[in-house]
């Protein structure tokens, strides 16, 4: 594909042995080693870079990932399996010059069975791109997170990703059932299946959410979703957060189970309406953005009874009159991490899950911090299960920033372990959560955290330096941070 | 090195990638090199992190087609177009000129009667079968073009370069849908010869910021200007910014393309029977992604053709951009193969497109198309 150009790359000094292996083994089209390539691999769409990235590979069959990874076995070169580099935590940027194994040209639908409602796809298929697919059967992919227009099915797996419509139908793990891994040591193993049962261990489940520690899947198995025959999509707006944050309490008390039910505070429904024109409300303090969906009366059953709820604790309700409407406010939710940037150049968000009934306590602590580091925050989050996602905004430019926001995140999370919360709803680890590990767990969890990860990977040859603190991870993170070689070289 | 590029317009990106899937070099690539999102890390990089200009930093911004489609599909508003035009401009301050062909070619644009003469001498040789296969040309250029006299004075109906010399009988469609509509039509001719899209989209701002000019001063009065180039139209629409003086701000302020000023007057046509054709939209990109006049095309056609379908592929582009298929035929031809397989999917009988380029880069892969106009004038005329 970019053979032509590839002749005039130069190799990355020291690298000459290993990229050689991955051209004779992989074809000159699908290895780059190039500073421009390099650079770009070495981040996701966080604010976290790894050292500069090694070679990138852009295998499009398994025995192609095979090769990748025995030859930096080799070469003892880590291995970082990226997708669509649009994770938060910096799971996908390399440290050291790991070779990274880019999955997005194996990203084809390659079976579907409406009947059984399966379908085997390649690891860079994009999620939205999937339930595109399944249109025509009136099925989808029931993980939805907002970065779905561009996220692989790759990706959700190692972060057993959310998404708004998880609250009803259940995050990544309960949609795949099997997966093809390549392990650190090139050998192919099948994880899961198709059976209602499979026997054994449930190494499927415990392989989703693993952040490419654990090996590279090259096949999955994922479970189809009918679509509802009924949707309707209300917006709440509301004078004050703890109003919506009661609404949410008394809905899900009064025995609903909406779809989805987001909230967004009043500087994010700025950011976002500048974008989509939806109509969300400028004048309210927080929205609350509800799908109910099934059978056409019982959608309408349910919305009755959120529109009395609300209204009953003082928000003002709109239905979206069409699709094309739903569809509006739905991007606007979707787009409100890039939306940021209309008003600072960089975010800092944490993904912390508080209990339901803490909503509004630890949604004030974390204001208290914020407003003590004269930061800005906004919100915007899967109310419905207590996942929230407070979003600070700022410029990394200017002098001591990036220390408060660190400072202030931490203390975000603090708050939210202490009201009983955990440190990840949806995002997973990386780099960015993984020195908190220990906020939550024992020295004991870790280290069977980390016995596990070694029997999938000995020698801890895949993405190292993640998820687990030292000195529970098996590789020297000091050692990985620092780029090896000049990426201009 | 500086790469002119506004700071505040690099900060307008956080990175967040969803503007990836709507990139055709990313799609067909899968490569960041080859995405918005990592070509403004390169720009920054260049431009702040004291990165070298490689040729692989080079080759991704020249691989860009500048279709745009990142644009609406930012959260955040970057002004991605705006970004790699500086950045292909300040490509060109730096030695990394466009091929010689191509600048001999552009050069040519400007200069309208040579290029009628050129093109007409081109046709009649490929008549002789003196035209090597393979040259990025129409099959069968038109060695006489019909002339295109002015029937009024209400609207000007710009005619540009390339299309006026290989693509006449659209504009006379054209004319004669907006005659129809009851307006006295000025085509504007050699005077305003070449809106200078291509010049800037190559990195040549001087070249494109004189024919710029040239178009402002010759269409000097206040008639509006109708456009049926989507690439064209996009380009007169941003005088403004490009000239940067209320002379021309005010000029962009009269630019139209030509199926948005139809669709104000549809009501003012003739009822006539629709012609039997399903009938496929695709939407050039600087219709869709920059003057978001897309919409029109379709209110405009619907009274006049039986059927109309859309391409299931959210308008990425089919692999044009100008002169992009010309310099970057490996990925135009992988993004064109997108195109025509979302084209089979449809089954429509003729495609329509309402630029120049898309039509013949489309027609080239064998797939029927038409200017949406053409289509609106048969049905009047049957």
């Amino acid at each position: 594909m970019f053979g032509t150009r590839l002749r005039k790359t130069r190799p990355h000094a020291g690298d000459d042995r290993c990229v050689a292996d991955l051209v004779a083994a992989l074809g000159v089209e699908r290895v780059r080693s190039d500073g421009a390539a390099r650079l770009l691999a070495s981040t996701d769409a966080s604010i976290f870079r790894g050292g500069a990235a090694g070679p990138v590979c852009f295998p499009d069959s398994t025995p192609q990932v095979q090769a990748c990874v025995r030859i930096a076995a080799v070469h003892r070169r880590p291995v970082v399996a990226r997708g669509a580099g649009s994770g938060l935590t910096g799971a996908a940027a390399p440290l050291g010059s790991a070779v990274v194994v880019s999955t997005t040209r194996m990203n084809r639908v390659l079976e579907v069975d409406v009947e059984n409602r399966t379908a085997w796809v390649g690891p860079g298929v994009i999620n939205l791109d999937l339930t595109h697919h399944l249109g025509p059967h009136g099925l989808h992919f029931a993980p939805d997170p907002s970065s779905q227009q561009v996220c692989t099915i790759g990706g959700n797996v190692a972060n057993n990703s959310g998404g708004p419509h998880c609250l009803a139908y259940g995050v990544t793990s309960a949609h795949i059932l099997a997966m093809e891994v390549v392990l650190s040591d090139g050998e192919v193993v099948m994880l899961g299946g198709l059976d209602a049962e499979p026997a054994g261990y449930d190494l499927r489940g415990a392989f989703i959410g693993s952040e490419g520690m654990f090996g590279i899947a090259t096949r999955i198995a994922v479970r189809l979703t009918p679509d509802p025959p009924a949707v309707r999509t209300l917006l709440l707006s509301f004078a004050d957060v703890d109003s919506a944050a009661a609404t949410v309490g008394a809905i899900i008390a009064a025995g609903l189970v909406p779809a989805a039910v987001e909230m967004m505070d009043r500087r994010c429904v700025e950011a976002v309406e500048d974008f989509v024109h939806a109509g969300y409300p400028r004048d309210a303090e927080a929205v609350l953005l509800i799908d109910v969906d099934g059978m056409a009366g019982g959608v309408e059953a349910q919305a009755t009874k959120v529109d009395e709820i609300a209204r009953g604790l003082g928000g003002r309700v709109r239905v979206a009159a069409d699709e094309e409407e739903r569809q509006l406010l739905w991007k606007g939710r979707k787009s409100a991490f890039g939306a940021i940037a209309r008003i600072k150049p960089d975010y800092y968000l944490h993904d912390t899950v508080v209990p339901r009934g803490k909503l509004v306590e630890v949604l004030r602590a974390i204001h208290e911090i914020v407003d003590r580091h004269g930061l800005l925050v906004l919100n915007v989050f899967h109310a419905g299960d207590g996942n929230l996602h407070p979003i600070i905004a700022y410029d990394s430019r200017q002098p001591g920033m990036s220390e408060k926001v660190r400072e202030a995140g931490r203390e975000i999370i603090e708050v939210s372990l202490a009201a009983g919360g955990v440190l990840s709803g949806e995002h997973g680890i990386g780099v960015e959560k993984r020195d908190f590990m220990p906020l939550m767990f024992s020295d004991d969890d870790l280290d069977q955290q980390a016995r596990l990860r070694g029997a999938f990977d000995g020698l801890c040859m895949m993405n190292p330096g993640k998820v687990l603190p030292s000195p529970h991870s098996c590789s020297d993170i000091t050692e990985l941070t620092e780029a090896k070689g000049d990426l201009w070289g | 090195m500086d790469l002119g590029l506004d700071r505040s317009e690099l900060d307008a990106c956080v990175s967040c990638g969803l503007c990836l899937p709507y990139c055709p070099t990313y799609r067909v690539t899968g490569a960041d090199i080859y995405s918005p999102r990592g070509r403004i890390a390169l720009m920054r990089a260049v431009q702040e992190g004291g990165a070298p200009l490689t040729d692989e930093v080079v080759d991704s911004f020249e691989t860009c087609v500048q279709c745009r489609g990142c644009e609406p599909a930012c959260p955040s508003g970057v002004p991605f177009g705006h970004l790699i035009e500086s950045t292909r401009e300040s490509l060109v301050e730096h030695g990394h000129r466009p091929p010689l062909r191509l600048r001999v070619a552009l050069h040519a644009l400007g200069h309208h009667s040579l290029l009628l003469a050129g093109s007409s001498g081109i046709a009649v040789a490929q008549r002789l079968h003196l035209v090597p296969k393979g040259l990025p040309l129409p099959a069968k250029l038109p060695v006489r073009r019909s002339r295109l006299d002015a029937s009024g004075d209400d609207v000007y109906l710009f005619t540009g370069c390339v299309m006026d010399a290989w693509q006449r009988d659209v504009h006379a469609a054209v004319k004669r849908v907006i005659e129809a509509c009851g307006f006295g039509v000025s085509p504007t001719g050699g005077d305003a010869a070449c809106c200078g899209a291509l010049h800037q989209h190559a990195g040549l701002g001087d070249d494109a910021r004189a024919q710029a000019q040239r178009v402002v001063d010759s269409l000097g009065d206040t008639k509006v200007v109708l456009v049926d180039s989507a690439g064209c139209g996009a380009a007169m629409k941003d005088y403004g910014r490009l000239l940067g003086t209320a002379e021309a701000r005010a000029f962009s302020e009269r630019v139209f393309d030509v199926h948005e000023f139809v669709a104000g007057h549809v009501d003012g046509l003739p009822g006539v029977e629709p012609l039997d054709l399903r009938v496929a939209v695709q939407d050039p990109c600087h219709l869709r992604h920059v003057q978001k006049a897309h919409m029109a095309v379709r209110s405009v056609l619907k009274p006049f053709v039986r059927e109309i379908v859309e391409l299931d592929d959210e308008g990425l582009c089919c692999g044009a951009g100008g002169a992009y298929s010309v310099v970057q035929p490996e990925l135009s031809h992988l993004i064109r193969d997108r195109k025509t397989a979302a084209v089979e999917e449809v089954a429509a009988d003729v495609v329509v497109s309402a630029n120049p380029g898309c039509l013949l880069y489309m027609r080239q892969a064998g797939v029927v198309v038409a200017h949406p106009m053409e289509l609106v004038a048969r049905a009047l005329d049957a």
